[in-house]
């Protein structure tokens, strides 16, 4: 069968090894191992459900106790988005990154942002090939499914503006071509909110382009204890085999995509966004994109939960990680130590919930 | 230049002025009033637009409407019709004169001569100087109130009648509106408001600052103080006669306020005010006369009670046009007077100083001609002379009357009565009942004429041992008082009998009333006669043809009776001029006091029993039925429309309830049934519903408070799911058992509530008041809408 995905970048050694591991007879070829998702996916909702609890049950058997924050993960994925994960060192950020990447079979690539990192070294370079005379494009690392850059505000504001294209449009352009990007395409970024020094802050266009930020957490004390069993002795991480496709993945955002959203609650999710645009102690309220990625992001979660319909619950779960980092507080409201959390808080707690009948 | 608040100081000085109506016979006076609000605010804006000193600020006023008066009323005599001069200024004071003097010459309503008019501009001109300078200049609002209060009480004072509640609801509205304004410009002076409770919305840097949640709560209390004003005295007897409940008054007699004619004492209930005067004055000396009459004058009277409704009688609407006065001219003849032989008597009554609200004169009946100081009138259909704006108190006056002495044949025809006695005075509610009219038959068998009739009446009532007569009577405490009277007590006082006699002469044909006012009292060594309030009285007036009203005495007189109550010598027809078998030597009734000088002269009369209970029952011509079963009516009246109120509630909470479920159709439509029903049943239960939870939140949030578990939670999650299905989803799930569930929803929200809250929620849902509320709100709105409608429009400078 075919790959995937069209510009295929050198694989590294350990792709090959982890996937012989998991199948050691080879590539499976379809219709004759458990894995194969073709036929669940054919089943609407049901297969999305048994899908997503593959994968969410792969990451979870490396995250120890973070049910909820896979799950958004999960829903970032599915809603073609971009995850950004913030929280201080330590708490499993890059092995979130690492394992939900590891658990789709598709091409993965890992940034490591550091503050002498170039654009080029992200999108790719033109080298001139001398056997062949002409200027031949180098893809970088950001051609690839998922893309883990790992501390993304190490790197000087002009590499990171190098994602803003791939990641809105899905395309690189260098040296005036347009390279287009396969889906699905999600970057996970992680940073570190704590430690400043030497570090640029995302521009907002940047924070704008990621549909939900979520933090990790320290984790609770029994999971925590049962991470050191497991951690312990082997990487949980070096055993996960995938455990769905990345044709799997493209056919649950397929799937999403046609998740009904009424227009009581389309209203809704517009007046959440408008109320941080009023907000007096917002400077920056959100963006029309981040309605957008917030309905999108209520189809993907709603699927999720197995409907096919999105209930403003689902709104009100996801404003704040969808929201939230798009918003700029007000100088009087930074003094109050007011973060924009508790301003989406109190806007999903006040804006009247729809009701097509008023 | 505060225009804001100064438009709003002339619209509050407008607003008081709305209540003068009563005193104008036309409506002239308010256009020029306006104009002298108008002129005087502007004067008031430019003394503020060139910052003249405030000492200045009213003198300045003065001069705009002195200026405004001039161009209004003596543009002839000013230069240029315009300045004045000194024949314009001498003008204006010959036109206050004359209107000083009209004021006080004419009764309200007047009319509107330029004087009058004059006088009137000038009051509304200094008023409103008064509050502009008050509200506007010197910032004080709520004093500005007074000079309203000034304007408001005028009508008051003139007319002793307050102006209607819609005027006072204007005044009210205006003064409100001045100090809601005030507040608002000296709250803008401290910046903006800090809400802490609520978020505000985001106020635009420039705006004015926003102090509408602070206004509405002052509205609110404004709004609940003018509204129990206003419907307060409609639930407390006494208070106001004029009351919802007002007991014998004639709430419904404001008929008569055609031009020309004014409407005096319509709703005055004689019982309430002379009863008050009773109580207040005991046992008081209330008049002195002279009279002509010999040893046994007449009566004095006061009112005649007209109308009769089967538990009360009480008066109609005095009415007297403008040609009613009584000074220096000859009353209406009494119809049907004419014919027989009488004699005229001439009383010179003065009346204590010391009586208050005396505004209708004690004097014997027929009065031909009364000479009092004063605006007085005469309602020519019962004689009776009143004011409405000035009280007897302390006058005297001189009264011509007629005492009729017919002879016993003119008594006893049989010619019918004119059409207009008979139309008003004949009147019998079916509710008397078939066993009085039984009665009444039965005591006048073997009467031909009513005179005949009329006497075996009052023979019956005075025979010794047929009634006895008490004051200490204890009011019956239900069914008619009538009845009561008749069959079974036969125990009462004047009331009681006057009313009695009187409803039982109705029955057999005979024109009747009640009389009310005073019995001749006792004489004085000096020959003066001297009334006292116990001397208060009821007596029934009968009408024969060709005689006219006479007065019968069906109380018993004496040491165990009324004390001065005497029996007219016509009553007797054995005494009378050409009577069968009549006897000069006959003696008189033994309960009457008889009509010789010597018996009626004062220290043989016995007096008036002086019991406790006298004052409060004693009142002259007080009815028996005002006080004795119309009571029971009333509580009962209050008492079903209390229950009515204390049902509306529940009631509108089953209907409500039985329509959602006839409405719900569909399955959507079910679904959302099934939910308001469970939303209004967590509102009768106290429980919050924010409206910014979802379906599922507050299904969680209940089972969570309300501990649900088995049968109840799953009914709980398939409510929620369904609401949230009909609402969200392209399509929705059947509920089975929607009212099931509703229901086992409400036992458990039962259950949970305190025992207080679930009565609550049994006998007043607080969701059926919702409405009501919301309702409520609106009209808040509107007035939220008012005050804020302007500053939205405007930029502060």
């Amino acid at each position: 069968m075919e790959l995937p995905i069209r510009i295929r970048v050198r694989r590294g050694r350990a792709d090959a090894d982890r996937r012989r591991a998991a199948w050691p007879d080879g590539w499976p070829e379809e219709g004759l191992v458990a894995v194969s998702t073709h036929g669940d996916v054919g089943r609407g909702l049901e297969g999305l459900a048994k899908i997503s609890g593959r994968i969410s049950g792969a990451i979870e058997s490396v995250i120890e106790g973070k049910p909820d924050v896979v799950r958004l993960a999960l829903t970032v994925l599915l809603a073609e988005g971009h995850l950004l994960i913030e929280d201080v060192p330590g708490v499993g950020k890059t092995m979130l990154a690492k394992a939900l990447a590891r658990s789709i079979d598709c091409s993965v690539r890992r940034i490591q942002f550091t503050p002498d990192l170039l654009p080029s070294d992200i999108t790719g370079v033109s080298a001139y090939n001398q056997e062949r005379r002409e200027f031949e494009f180098k893809p970088g690392p950001v051609f690839a499914n998922i893309v883990v850059g790992d501390e993304i505000n190490r790197a000087s504001p002009k590499t990171q503006s190098a994602l803003l294209e791939c990641m809105e449009e899905r395309q690189v352009t260098v040296d005036g071509h347009t390279y287009g990007l396969d889906g699905p395409f999600m970057v996970i970024a992680t940073q570190n909110p704590v430690e400043m020094e030497g570090t640029y802050p995302l521009p907002e266009a940047q924070r704008d382009r990621f549909t939900a930020r979520i933090s990790m957490g320290y984790p609770a004390p029994g999971a925590e204890l049962e991470m050191l069993d497991v951690h312990g002795r082997t990487s949980p991480l070096e055993d996960l085999s995938p455990v769905a496709r990345a044709g799997d993945v493209r056919e649950l955002i397929e799937l999403v995509r046609n998740v009904h959203v009424s227009t009581s609650v389309r209203n809704y999710a517009i007046a959440l966004v408008t109320a941080t645009r009023e907000h007096p102690e917002l400077r920056l309220g959100a963006s029309p994109r981040a309605t957008l990625h917030l309905v999108r992001a209520a189809r993907a979660y709603a699927a999720l939960e197995d409907r096919d319909y999105v209930l403003p619950d689902d709104l009100q779960y996801l404003a704040g990680p969808v929201l939230a980092h798009r918003l700029l507080p007000t100088a009087e409201a930074q003094v109050e130590r007011r973060l924009p959390e508790h301003v989406v808080a109190e806007l999903v707690a006040h804006v009247p919930v729809p009701d097509p009948r008023r | 230049m505060r225009l804001r608040l100064t438009i709003v100081a002339c619209v509050a000085t407008l607003l008081g002025t709305v209540g003068l109506y009563p005193l104008y016979e036309s409506g002239g006076w308010f256009g020029t009033g306006c104009g002298a609000i108008l002129v005087v605010g502007v004067a008031g804006a430019l003394t503020r637009r060139f910052r003249v000193a405030a000492a200045l600020c009213p003198l300045i006023g003065l001069a705009a409407l002195f200026l405004y008066l001039t161009v209004r009323f003596a543009a002839g005599q000013a230069l240029l019709a315009v300045v004045p001069t000194p024949s314009s200024t001498a003008r204006l004071g010959r036109l206050l004169g004359e209107g000083w003097h009209d004021a006080n010459a004419y009764a309200a309503p007047v009319p509107m001569l330029p004087a009058i008019n004059m006088l009137t501009s000038t009051g509304i001109g200094l008023v409103a100087v008064l509050i502009d300078f008050l509200a506007v200049r010197a910032r004080r609002a709520a004093l500005a109130g007074l000079p309203l209060l000034a304007i408001y009480s005028v009508p008051a004072a003139v007319r002793q009648q307050t102006a209607g509640w819609l005027a006072f609801l204007l005044s009210a509205g205006g003064y409100l509106g001045l100090l809601v304004s005030d507040a608002r410009d000296q709250l803008a002076g401290w910046g903006r408001a800090v809400f802490t409770a609520r978020w505000s919305a985001a106020v635009p840097a420039g705006e004015r600052p926003d102090s509408s949640p602070l206004a509405a709560a002052g509205r609110r209390i404004g709004l609940a103080a003018v509204a129990v004003a206003i419907v307060l005295p409609f639930a407390v007897p006494g208070i106001e006669p004029r009351g919802l409940l007002g007991i014998g008054g004639n709430g419904g007699s404001g008929s008569g306020k055609g031009s020309g004619s004014i409407t005096g004492l319509d709703a005055l209930n004689p019982l309430v005010s002379v009863r008050r005067q009773l109580v207040r004055e005991g046992d008081a000396e209330v008049l002195k006369y002279r009279t002509t009459d010999g040893g046994a004058p007449d009566y004095l009277r006061m009112y005649s009670l007209d109308r009769f409704n089967g538990e009360t009688w009480s008066i109609g609407p005095l009415r007297a046009g403008q040609d009613g006065r009584v000074a220096d001219k000859e009353l209406p003849a009494e119809p049907g007077t004419a014919a027989i032989p009488a004699r005229a008597v001439t009383t010179n009554i003065s009346i204590d100083s010391r009586v208050h609200g005396l505004d209708v004169l004690p004097m014997p009946y027929p009065p031909t001609k009364v000479n009092i100081k004063g605006d007085w009138r005469v309602d020519p259909r019962s004689l009776t002379v009143f004011s409405t704006h000035d009280s007897a108190g302390g006058r005297s006056y001189t009264v011509t009357s007629i005492r009729p002495e017919p002879t016993y044949q003119e008594l006893v025809t049989e010619a019918a009565p004119p059409d207009s006695i008979t139309s008003r005075y004949l009147a019998v509610p079916d509710s008397v009942g078939d066993d009085v009219a039984k009665l009444a038959a039965q005591l006048t068998a073997g009467a031909s004429t009513p005179y005949e009739q009329a006497v075996k009446l009052q023979d019956w009532f005075t025979k010794p041992g047929n009634f006895t007569y008490s004051l200490t009577t204890p009011p019956p405490r239900r069914g008619n008082a009538l009845r009561d009277f008749l069959f079974t007590s036969r125990t009462g006082y004047c009331e009681q009998f006057a009313s009695s006699m009187a409803v039982l002469a109705r029955i057999l044909g005979i024109p009747a009333r009640v009389g009310m006012g005073y019995t001749a009292g006792t004489q004085q060594s000096n020959g003066e006669w001297l009334v006292r309030t116990k001397d208060a009285h009821a007596w029934p007036e009968l009408y024969f043809t060709g005689v006219g009203w006479l007065r019968f005495e069906p109380t018993p007189g004496g040491d165990g009776g009324q004390g001065s109550a005497t029996v007219p010598s016509y009553t007797a027809p054995q005494l009378l001029p050409g009577a069968p078998g009549s006897d000069p030597e006959t003696q008189l009734p033994t309960t009457g006091s008889g009509s010789g000088s010597a018996q009626s002269s004062a220290p043989t009369v016995p007096r008036h029993r002086t019991d406790t209970l006298a004052d409060s029952r004693a009142a002259p011509g007080a009815v028996p039925e005002s006080h004795t079963s119309q009571l029971p009516v009333t509580w009962l009246l209050i008492g079903l429309v209390v229950v009515l109120l204390l049902l509306t509630p529940v009631t509108l909470r089953a209907l409500t309830r039985a329509r959602r479920w006839r409405r719900a159709k569909t399955d959507v439509a079910v679904a959302h049934a099934a939910w308001d029903e469970l939303r209004a049943d967590a509102a009768d239960h106290r429980l919050r519903w924010p409206a910014s939870e979802t379906p599922r939140a507050t299904g969680r949030r209940l089972t969570e408070t309300l501990a649900l578990e088995g049968a109840a939670a799953e009914a709980l999650t398939r409510l929620a799911r369904a609401e949230e299905r009909a609402r969200y989803a392209p399509s929705t799930e059947r509920l089975a058992t929607p009212r099931e569930d509703v229901r086992l929803l409400r036992a458990a929200l039962r259950a949970r509530a305190s025992r207080r809250v679930r009565w609550r929620a049994r006998l007043f849902p607080p969701s059926a008041t919702m409405s009501l509320r919301s309702a409520g709100t609106r009209i808040m709105d509107v007035f939220e809408w008012l005050d804020v409608a302007t500053p939205r429009r405007r930029r502060p400078t």
